[in-house]
């Protein structure tokens, strides 16, 4: 089985659109996993249903107990992001300010602090309309997308893949160079770059690219919008000579990708006369080169 | 030598994880005592962020000479392997543990950064 992670170090430049395409095209020969789970699309494109939900927790908040606590103070001089006050005569925990460092939990002389585990959010296996399986997260505002978050994804999807004998897995990866990202990273066999024609596209792929090359896992770019700046396609095309990574193909700025978000569908369903065949012919080189 | 493999299970047959920071396990054989031994590493499974500089240390406590990975360790990782006398071979993810020791002799691996 085999892992294909699709990136693109700038957000925007239609990376998810790019993956919902290739999933359509590919459906019976894959998993899909959004591990883009701070902006999770996907389930815009594949309508998930019949999901299994678990709960998902991850870091800690402090949590005084009052019947054990001497009211010494020293939690409340300690703590770095004043995040306990006084309360009826002891001290609490003020919940938005706490990080979960830790720290007042190892000093209390009265061990009457804990650390409780938080609930972030949910963890969903789904069936989509494409017949494949998506395996996706939903958080709580204000939750961190995380490595431990994202490696949950993957595990669980290799799982699936497994069980229904499926050659691929599809990870929808964040924008960034972030724990998240490396996360979806480690392991993968084959990453898709999707960048656009400008200089931050340009310059983040440059940084997402230098982490992926650290990993040593052949990539290769799809340059989406490549028509709005053509000195600056040129120079991603040299970019991607010099980098050793293999340019898959430019697409040039097409009203068909907000249009088929619009209406919940991927580009191939949107418009397949245009599409299905520029697909094709990406699936098949990929599959070639994995 | 002492040999680390990042493995999905503990012995000779297990597959190698392809991930450095969150592997599974990880497998150590000392040549001269003609020894495997395995770490159960899954507890990583908990740590939100930071896997990659935990597993290292682990590394660096267990006073290997050679560790052999799939894709390589990342940034965070790598910059603390390269404190330690230690060489590092990538790409043997999807080959046994048997598979990556006997291609590391044949020196068929490919070398980390």
């Amino acid at each position: 089985m085999k892992e294909i992670v699709i990136i693109s170090g700038k957000g925007g430049t239609g990376k998810s659109s790019i993956c919902a395409a290739i999933a359509y095209l590919a459906k019976a020969e894959l998993v899909v996993a959004d591990c883009d789970v701070d902006a999770a699309d996907l389930h815009l494109i594949l309508h998930p249903e019949n999901s299994k939900v678990q709960d998902f927790y991850s870091g800690v908040l402090a949590e005084i107990d009052p019947g054990k606590c001497s009211a010494c103070g020293l939690c409340y001089q300690k703590c770095r992001f004043d995040a306990i006050e006084p309360f009826e005569g002891t001290y609490r925990v003020i919940d938005l300010e706490c990080e979960g460092c830790g720290y007042c939990y190892y000093i209390c002389p009265e061990d009457a602090i804990s650390l409780i585990d938080q609930n972030v959010g949910k963890f969903l296996i789904s069936d989509t309309r494409y017949g494949c399986s998506l395996v996706h997260a939903h958080l709580k505002i204000g939750a961190d997308n995380s490595g431990k978050l994202v490696a949950k994804v993957k595990s669980e999807a290799k799982a699936i893949a497994k069980v229904q004998d499926k050659p691929y897995i599809l990870a929808d990866g964040s924008p960034g160079i972030g724990c998240p990202v490396i996360a979806s990273l480690a392991g993968a066999d084959y990453v898709i770059l999707v960048t656009e024609s400008s200089k931050s596209g340009l310059s983040d792929l440059k940084r997402v690219q230098e982490l992926v090359a650290k990993f040593q896992i052949p990539s290769a770019c799809i340059v989406n919008k490549a028509d709005i700046n053509p000195s600056v396609t040129n120079d991603i095309h040299k970019y991607l000579n010099k980098s050793k990574v293999q340019h898959l193909g430019d697409i040039p700025y097409a009203d068909d990708f907000h249009k088929a978000i619009a209406m919940g569908r991927s580009l191939i369903e949107e418009n397949e006369a245009r599409w299905l065949p520029i697909f094709t012919e990406y699936w098949q080189t990929i599959k070639e080169n994995i | 030598m002492r040999i680390i493999f990042t493995s999905t299970g503990e012995g000779w047959d297990a597959k190698i994880d392809p991930r450095f920071g969150r592997t599974d396990y990880i497998v150590l054989y000392d040549e001269e005592k003609d020894e495997l031994t395995a770490l159960d590493n899954r507890a990583i499974m908990q740590v939100a962020h930071g896997a990659g500089p935990k597993t290292a240390q682990k590394i660096h406590e267990l006073k290997a000479d050679v560790l052999i990975t799939g894709n390589g360790p990342g940034g965070n990782a790598a910059s603390i392997l390269k404190q330690m006398p230690l060489k590092i071979f990538v790409r043997a993810g999807g080959m046994s543990v048997r598979e990556a020791y006997d291609a590391y002799k044949n020196n068929a691996l490919e070398p980390g950064v």
